[in-house]
């Protein structure tokens, strides 16, 4: 509906695809899943002379190789949702993924789309800085690899340079870990309201190892909280420990307040589901079904 | 640029325009009015269609993205001269009403059934909370959706 | 009133839950709504609006705009005829007095609110018609807007028109209040306010015109109103005979397809161009542009006696009319009438007033300002049963109701009146109450009873016709000018006349919403239509029907009241039978006619004089009970909806499928209105123009609704019918908000009942909250 000129490439190599970027520059735009991109083009929201159309580049791809499942760029929600190679590495992804948008947006939304759009509020950003994955960036110049919760910058803001492209994103696997995801929001599929992913391992003492604690929708990007996260560390994952914990999480954010929802409901939010959220992390990472 | 859609099994060549989506030019350019827009957002899942199989919002897929793949629409399900026999169960369970979403309402209710043969009432629900309807307050769709899961003849 | 229907000690068709003959059609795609349509060399059209909500416009140059490649047309007020559109009573054919509604059809020099229509564009493409618009010169000069009606009639409010902001004021006073409220044990004082709703059908305003062959203007649009080509043939200045509009099958309407929408300014563009055009909103421009349903504040006052019956009741309404009347002040009337609810209460006082401000302007939705009152009404019930000890369905029972009683205006009730059954079987209908699932859950009931009047205000004068003939083959057509809105509005016709006249449905072809070609049915509102086309349809058949049995007596050489029609035949008592075609020959060599045109008028009524409740308001009511289980997360403040039973007398239900179709989708309609539903504004600016943000129920927010069709055989529609399009959208918000309080012991009185507002209410955000 864009009344200005656009062109369409599809390049079928990343060099290719590099080069049209370098060319273009902030001209162009990449065009994965669409579902964030062609919205905006709908409504004339973004305006590029260039669509680059990355589908056919050799971006799908997931290997599992030394403690790292790395995901190309074009993993698509549905597959984190199914694949059972994703699922047995890492299923806080399939939960991510399960919670993103429509049945639509995930045949065709990608992983590496969703990272590049950087929507606060959303799933997979939030598990990748809970992951502490590390995200491939490729220019025509060469590539670099930035850890998750340094690529996102601010509201729909990312590392991302115009001549860059996310190609691939190296998930560390914690075997043995408990994960939970929750998440409130006013409809099933909708953008989260306030989202939480919890990774807990434990030790041989059932002592908690390691903590990690990301959220969605209480700032311009995913949020991690390291006070809560040290909180748990080293002991005992008691209920009283966990809620703890959460509060500690709560009282560090500073959500703000919208049309729609006050920063201290989402605040309120971030702590209960905190608490949940560590509360069936704990239990899987015990075994607990 | 000239460009190949394969829409209900028929190659087409047309003439697509690089910021056009699928939606467009299939009502526009082609006349396949049976997709409907309700708000060209990617929400309401009037203008779903079957991309290989998975359902789509064709308002957010470009037109030439999708060109030389398989796209199916609910006119593409009738089979030799009559309805799909979700069709049926949609008229029998009166799970019509304006019918606006109703083809978009069917595709999602098939692709997903294609993976879960029998679905819970809340599992159709969860399935087609993608596809927004306005009239019917969905019980009757559900209705439909298990009835044909079901196999069920007679009544829906 | 209704006459006794014996015409078979068993319906064949009526009363048995049929597949509508659309309903395939559909399924299979092959209906052709407004936006599917087309024609060779078709323009397409859009309009600019106000991107503000009180200002003037200082400046409008459109010269660069025309001159843009593809440009066929650019219109502004002064290129509008007659620029002032009647918004009264759509389809109104008698004067009605002083209500006298209007607005200009494209601003002049002050817009009023947001999105308020400034200028239409035509060109060849859709992107050179938007091109166009953008390119439009208007400079505004913003003006102090008022977006409150409080505020607005506050002394020195900005004047949203010159004539002041008090748009409509109704009072009802009966009965000795004071002296009755001095006597209540029990006195309930409550403020309730409702939002901005909208309609949010799935399919958009949409419409194609063209000039025809004959010159007739030709305009084939989503709409409840085909009466709406009167309205084009005034703005256009042409005779109404020189105008036609066709309503294809809708994607539905609830009421905001009731005023007109793109079909003046397809007019305008038809007639200046000569050239067919198109106009298709968009989903943002529909949920900015389209009235919306009026946010009221509602504030009661209820005494009950220590056994619990209500003795006084006082009532302040105040609505939000938004920029322009519209229908507002027929709203705020049903609200007026029916702010007591189904109950009785011997003194009364109402207070109803709606004013103008620069918020977005409402009108018609599904309830009509009869449901708006229901929140309140029923949250003031349950407060008094909890207040004496008394369950939900004994404080109904006590106060319910019965034929015979009058309403505070004075209308007596005179058919059946199912109120204390309805609340009974709801009720039981929950089930033995489950154990919450969770520590941090609790569970709920809530119950929420209604009246809601069908049919138009009697002293509207309303009527409906239609034509019902055979073909020669002894197939069936009938012509009705309704436009079907999604409820099954012609496939109960057929079946009326498939009943009368003996045959199959599937030999019935039935044609609708033409206003040339159909005879004139009034519109698909105020769940009129099947009470008064279904009359129509009826008393049509049954002319249709004596005629044929006076031209086959003699050749059966029996009486003609010893005959009867079925499966296409005419049937004597021995066995003997005619087949119909044979009957229909004699009856063109006879000059019998072998059709029927019937027009039916509703029972029609004075004015009453609402303030000392003198009579009739509206022909008859429909009464309603619906039943809600919630679960709350006591930590969150989320409600989910567990269980959900509705019941309705309809009096006759024709399709029982059909009506629990209505009952359920009006339920869920009702619910999201209740719990999610909101036009969120921000100084008369629309935040929520997407259907990412204005959040309809999807399937899995609701649960099943169980759909208790109820049959008292008493109504004034055809076999006794009830109307029940709109009946189902008014308890839903109250029985979830009775049942929260019944969980949680906190009462919410603002909607929608928002998860932030519970978790407010329970004390979860500080007490400061
Ligand atoms: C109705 C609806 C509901 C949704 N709900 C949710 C939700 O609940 N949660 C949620 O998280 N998301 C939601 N989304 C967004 C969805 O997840 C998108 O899929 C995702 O944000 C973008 O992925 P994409 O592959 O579609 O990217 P695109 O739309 O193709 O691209 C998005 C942006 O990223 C850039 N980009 C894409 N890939 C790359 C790359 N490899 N390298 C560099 N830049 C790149 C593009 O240029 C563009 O700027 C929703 C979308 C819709 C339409
Ligand atoms: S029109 Fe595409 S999802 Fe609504
Ligand atoms: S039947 Fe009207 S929107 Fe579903």
């Amino acid at each position: 509906m864009s009344a200005h000129p656009l062109e369409y490439a599809a390049p079928e190599t990343l060099e290719d695809a590099l080069a049209l970027l370098a060319t273009h520059g902030p001209e162009a735009k990449v065009l994965a899943g669409g579902q964030s991109l062609v919205p905006l083009l709908n409504y004339r929201l973004a305006r590029p002379r260039l669509i680059v159309d990355i589908n056919g580049l050799p971006l799908a791809s997931v290997h599992a190789d030394d403690g790292r499942l790395r995901l190309g760029a074009l993993t698509r929600h549905h597959e984190l949702e199914e694949s059972p190679e994703i699922t047995r590495r890492c299923p806080l992804l399939g939960e991510a993924a399960r919670l993103v948008g429509n049945v639509r947006v995930r045949s065709l939304g990608t992983l590496g789309g969703s990272l590049a759009h950087a929507d606060p509020a959303a799933e997979l950003p939030m598990a990748m800085v809970a992951l502490d994955a590390h995200l491939t960036l490729a220019s025509s110049s060469g590539h670099r690899t930035v850890p998750a919760r340094e690529f996102f910058r601010g509201y729909l803001t990312t590392a991302l340079a115009p001549d860059e492209l996310l190609t691939e994103i190296a998930v560390p696997v914690v075997p043995g870990a408990g994960w939970a995801i929750e998440e409130f929001s006013r409809r099933p599929g909708d953008f989260a309201i306030v989202g939480v992913a919890a990774l807990v391992s434990l030790d041989r003492h059932g002592h908690v190892e390691d903590a990690r604690l990301a959220f969605a929708g209480v700032g311009d990007r995913p949020v991690r909280v390291p006070a809560a996260e040290d909180a748990l560390r080293g002991g005992e994952p008691a209920d009283a420990r966990l809620a703890r914990a959460a509060e500690i999480a709560r009282d560090a954010l500073e959500p703000a307040s919208d049309a729609f929802v006050s920063g201290a409901y989402r605040r309120l939010l971030a702590g209960v589901l905190c608490r949940r959220a560590l509360g069936r992390a704990v239990a899987r990472a015990l075994g607990v079904p | 640029m000239i460009r190949r859609l394969v829409v209900n099994g028929r190659a087409r060549e047309l003439d697509v325009l690089p910021h056009q989506t699928l939606l467009e030019v299939l009502r526009d350019t082609l006349g396949i009015f049976e997709v409907k827009e309700g708000c060209g957002e990617g929400v309401c899942g009037a203008c779903t269609v079957l991309l290989e199989g998975r359902p789509v919002s064709s308002c957010l897929v470009l037109a030439l993205a999708v060109r030389g793949r398989a796209i199916l629409t609910v006119r593409g399900l009738e089979g030799e001269g009559g309805l799909h026999p979700l069709q049926e169960a949609f008229v029998k369970s009166g799970a019509v009403q304006c019918g606006f979403c109703t083809p978009g309402m069917l595709l999602t209710a098939l692709a997903f059934l294609e993976h879960h043969p029998r679905p819970t009432r809340e599992a159709i629900r969860a399935a087609l909370e993608g596809n927004l309807c306005r009239c019917t307050g969905y019980t009757k769709i559900v209705d439909a959706v298990l009835a044909y899961a079901r196999g069920d003849e007679g009544h829906g | 009133m209704a006459e006794a229907v014996v015409l078979h000690p068993s319906l064949r068709l009526v009363g048995r839950p049929l597949p509508r003959h659309d309903a395939r059609d559909k399924v299979a795609a092959a209906t052709a709504y407004a936006a599917d349509w087309g024609m060779p060399g078709m323009l397409q059209a859009t309009v600019l609006r106000s991107p503000y909500a009180s200002a003037r416009i200082v400046k409008l140059d459109t010269g660069r705009a025309a001159a843009m490649p593809g440009v066929a047309a650019v219109l502004t007020a002064k290129d509008v005829p007659r620029n002032t559109l009647a918004t009264d009573v759509p389809g109104q054919t008698t004067a009605v007095g002083p209500l006298r509604a209007t607005l200009h059809v494209l601003a002049t020099e002050r817009v009023r609110h947001q999105g308020e229509p400034v200028a239409l564009v035509a060109a060849e493409t859709l992107e050179q018609a938007r091109a166009a618009a953008e390119a439009i010169e208007v400079q505004y000069e913003p003006l102090p807007g008022v977006f409150d009606p409080e505020a607005a009639l506050a002394p020195g409010a900005p004047r949203v028109h010159e004539a002041g902001n008090l748009l409509a004021h109704w009072r009802i006073a009966r009965g000795d209040s004071a002296a009755a409220f001095a006597r209540a044990a029990v006195i309930v004082e409550g403020e309730y306010t409702t939002q901005f709703v909208d309609a949010a059908y799935l399919e958009p305003e949409s419409g194609v015109a063209w000039i025809d062959s004959d010159g007739v203007i030709t305009i084939r649009v989503s709409t409840q109103v085909i009466e709406h080509f009167r309205d084009v043939a005034e703005v256009l200045q042409i005779p109404q005979n020189r105008v036609r509009v066709i309503g294809p099958y809708l994607g539905g309407g609830f009421g905001g397809k009731e005023d007109v929408t793109v079909e003046v300014y397809l007019g305008l563009l038809a007639l200046r161009t000569g050239r067919p055009v198109k106009m298709v909103w968009t989903r943002q421009e529909s949920l900015l542009a389209r009235a919306k349903r009026h946010p009221y504040r509602m504030r009661y006052r209820t005494g009950a006696s220590a056994s619990g019956e209500i003795v006084a009741e006082q009532i302040d309404l105040l609505a939000d009319a938004g920029a322009y009347a519209y229908l507002s002040a027929l709203v705020l009337l049903y609200s007026t009438v029916t702010a007591a609810g189904p109950y009785r209460v011997p003194a009364v006082e109402v207070e109803a007033r709606c004013a103008y401000t620069n918020n977005p302007p409402t009108s018609a939705m599904r309830g009509f300002g009869a449901m708006q009152t229901v929140f309140a009404y029923e949250s003031q019930m349950d407060r008094i049963g909890r207040a004496l000890g008394l369950d939900p369905v004994e404080i109904r029972r006590m106060n319910a109701l019965r034929r015979g009683d009058s309403l505070p205006v004075g209308q007596v009730l005179e058919t059946h009146v199912a109120m204390p059954e309805l609340a009974e079987r709801v009720w039981a209908a929950l089930g033995p109450v489950r154990p919450a699932r969770a520590a941090h859950v609790k569970v709920g009931r809530g119950l929420a009873c209604n009246l809601q009047p069908y049919g138009r205000i009697v002293w509207l004068h309303d009527w409906s016709s239609a034509w019902v003939g055979f073909e020669m083959d002894g197939s069936l057509v009938v012509r009705c000018g309704v436009p079907d809105v999604g409820g099954g509005q012609a496939s109960s016709l057929c079946q009326i006349a498939a009943e009368v006249l003996g045959v199959g449905l599937e030999q019935v072809s039935v044609h609708i919403g033409d206003s040339a070609l159909t005879p004139l049915a009034g519109t698909t509102t105020a769940s009129r239509q099947l009470y008064m086309s279904g009359n129509a349809v009826l008393k049509a058949a049954r002319e249709l029907r004596a005629q044929l049995l006076a031209v086959a007596a003699p050749m059966l050489g029996v009486k003609d009241s010893a005959l009867d029609l079925l499966e296409g035949a005419v049937v004597a008592d021995g066995g003997r039978s005619l087949p119909v075609p044979d009957v229909l020959r004699r009856c063109a060599r006879e000059g019998v006619p072998r059709s029927h045109l019937a027009v039916y008028h509703a029972p029609a009524g004075e004015p009453v004089d609402l303030a000392t409740g003198s009579g009739k308001v509206f022909p008859d009511y429909t009464f309603g009970a619906h039943a809600a289980e919630v679960e709350i997360d006591m930590e969150t403040g989320a409600v989910r909806l567990v269980k959900y039973v509705a019941a309705h007398d309809v009096g006759r239900a024709i399709n029982p499928q059909s009506v629990e179709g209505q009952i359920q989708g009006g339920a869920v309609q009702g619910l999201g209105g209740g719990l999610l539903e909101e036009v969120i504004l921000e100084e008369g600016i629309n935040l929520t123009t997407s259907f990412a943000s204005y959040l309809i129920p999807t399937a899995a927010d609701v649960p099943d609704v169980e759909a208790l069709v109820v049959e008292s055989g008493e109504g004034l529609g055809p076999f006794n019918a009830r109307g029940i399009g709109e009946p189902p959208i008014g308890p839903p918000a109250a029985a979830v908000a009775n049942a929260i309080a019944d969980a949680t012991g906190v009462r919410l009185t603002r909607l929608p009942l928002t998860p932030e507002r519970l978790a407010r209410a329970l004390g979860l955000l500080g007490k400061a909250g």
